[in-house]
């Protein structure tokens, strides 16, 4: 892995003028089309190669939108979606088979994203019988180690893990397919800190050794500066801030930005928190 | 009735003990007082049975999950001595919950007014004209523009974060001596966390009720809480002052919660998981203690 020593890794998702809107059904009127909602209003940036790209935001600010589109699970309304120099966003679903592997996701709630009648070897072998890369039990068993679980997690069901460890699962049936790229949307939110700090300190560790290009979906500022080499702040569609993390947490160009930095309780004590006050929306 | 004099607790909670029906333990020997006006975390794990002692001080603990030992005292009141119907009337009258999840809390086919206004006419024997302009009054106070129009939609019709302020309303119309909060900015952006913590802080000042906040979240503790209990498999670890956990945490596991906690700053405090090392032998140390009470039991 020698992309850590270039100053400009190339990009992998390059984005352009991408817009997406849904048909907003509840403010339908009884004749004529319903109103259309826009969700995302133009965005442009690009996804490093070989590195973990944040995505942050409220709830409502298009993020999760944004990410489904670069796996395909959405097709965008307008705009470019260039996965390594081809535009991706207007392909059908037969065009988009042979680059299923390689834009893999990591979801939210593994108890929903795992099979709950399937042992753990069987949830991370089957899609790599799928797609012709093994997907035999000592496969599974080496993803499942990648992770930090040892091979007697292999013929565990779901429910007999732990948040941490069905989340470590996600990890190994994503990573076990060598994807190009994996979105990870959330991942850590329903997670305990104690948790929640081994499975970052394991990505940060995954992706560094394998050179994974990642981008991490979160609401959580302090989550995406711990693990994220550049970070995306989206608002209402619209992108805020964007750029190396350490230049947006340092130097906010936006308001949104700074409230959001300024939202986050400290654990520590600082009665000047409290001074400023955000207007209820 | 007890020989402190000068002052009873808002909330007293000696040596309890709630277990499942085959024995399992999920709080052992807890004890925690409450002040008048004080704001106490607990904090702790999933599974650590942080909820379980405002569940249990409600008397709405979960089917089977049964108080096996010690004493809950509301205001210097046995509430285990007292009937069913008794405690029931005396926890209503004098606390109330702000849960987690506002959109399972609030009734979806009733307008939001009468949900306000119900228990203080109900509980509380209010008229139905105080009660209105009661609710209307805390509406305004937690910065809802139109009270009137508020208190005629739906659940449905409302936004997470405005729903998680006509709670807050609601449980502090009455003027409750205790309020328990579980987990109640869980599910919400970091902004709006902040507006809703300004919120129960203000108006836990101006009223004067106590609040048990149960949280995970190290950084909200810091803020919101003047005392602390910490607990790991529904034991305390450590019991302080909040600005002694932060300052000089006594216990190495209270110590290992603030440094899994993230932060902006990375450059300012160590990021790292809890040692399973500790958590290896908080376990062990339960396990002995449960093996101590069951002999203790068979005697």
């Amino acid at each position: 892995m020698n992309q850590m020593t270039q100053p400009t890794p190339p990009a992998l998702f390059s984005i352009r003028d991408l817009r997406l809107s849904f048909a907003d059904r509840a403010h339908k009127p009884l004749f004529g089309p319903a109103p259309r909602v826009e969700v995302l209003k133009g965005l442009s940036l690009e996804i490093p190669e070989g590195r973990i790209t944040g995505i942050v935001g409220e709830s409502g600010s298009g993020k999760s939108t944004f990410g489904r589109i670069l796996v395909r699970l959405l097709a965008p309304e307008s705009g470019q979606v260039l996965f390594d120099g081809k535009d991706i966003g207007a392909l059908g679903e037969a065009a988009l088979r042979p680059l299923r592997r390689d834009l893999q996701m990591i979801f939210q709630d593994p108890m929903s994203s795992l099979n709950p009648r399937h042992k753990v070897w069987r949830i991370i072998a089957q899609p790599m019988k799928r797609y012709g890369r093994g997907g035999d039990r000592t496969d599974a068993i080496t993803a499942l180690e990648k992770v930090g679980l040892s091979a007697h997690f292999a013929d565990r069901y779901p429910h007999e893990l732990s948040g941490g460890q069905r989340q470590r699962v996600g990890i190994a049936r994503a990573i076990a397919l060598e994807p190009r790229f994996i979105l990870a949307d959330e991942i850590v939110s329903g997670l305990d800190v104690s948790s929640q700090a081994q499975v970052l300190t394991l990505l940060a560790d995954l992706a560094r050794d394998m050179g994974l290009t990642l981008a991490f979906i979160s609401h959580d500022l302090s989550v995406i500066r711990h693990l994220c080499d550049t970070v995306v702040v989206l608002h209402h569609g619209v992108i805020v801030d964007q750029g190396p993390v350490e230049d947006v947490f340092e130097h906010p160009q936006s308001e949104i930005t700074k409230s959001l930095l300024s939202a986050i309780p400290h654990p520590e004590m600082d009665e000047t928190w409290w001074d400023d006050m955000p207007e209820p929306a | 009735m007890t020989s402190t004099t000068a002052h009873t607790h808002t909330l007293d909670i000696i040596n309890l003990n709630i277990a499942l029906p085959r024995g399992q333990r999920l709080l052992r020997n807890v004890s925690l007082q409450l002040e008048p006006g004080e704001v106490r975390a607990l904090v702790g794990e999933s599974g650590a049975g942080k909820s379980m002692i405002g569940k249990a001080v409600l008397g709405i603990l979960p089917h089977k999950i049964k108080m096996t030992e010690g004493e809950i005292l509301l205001e210097g009141a046995h509430l285990n001595a007292m009937t069913p119907a008794t405690r029931r009337r005396t926890v209503a009258k004098m606390s109330a919950l702000i849960p987690q999840d506002p959109l399972t809390a609030l009734n979806p086919v009733r307008k939001i007014g009468p949900q306000i206004t119900d228990p203080l006419i109900r509980i509380h024997g209010w008229s139905h004209q105080r009660a209105l302009a009661r609710a209307r009054e805390l509406l305004d106070r937690v910065h809802i523009r139109a009270p009137d129009r508020v208190m005629h939609s739906y659940p449905h019709e409302l936004s997470g974060g405005m729903r998680q302020r006509i709670l807050i309303a609601a449980a502090f119309a009455p003027s409750p001596r205790l309020i328990v909060a579980d987990e109640p900015t869980t599910a919400l952006d970091v902004t709006v966390q902040k507006q809703i913590l300004r919120l129960i802080r203000e108006l836990q000042r101006e009223t004067g009720t106590a609040v048990l906040f149960v949280t995970h979240d190290m950084g909200v503790v810091a803020k919101i809480s003047q005392k602390v209990t910490v607990l790991f498999a529904g034991r305390v670890i450590e019991d302080a002052a909040t600005h002694t956990v932060f300052e000089n945490p006594a216990h190495p596991y209270t110590q290992a919660l603030i440094a899994a906690t993230p932060t902006p700053n990375v450059s300012a405090r160590p990021f790292q998981p809890v040692p399973s090392a500790l958590i290896a032998e908080l376990h062990r140390d339960t396990v002995a203690a449960d093996a101590l009470f069951a002999q203790r039991g068979r005697r």
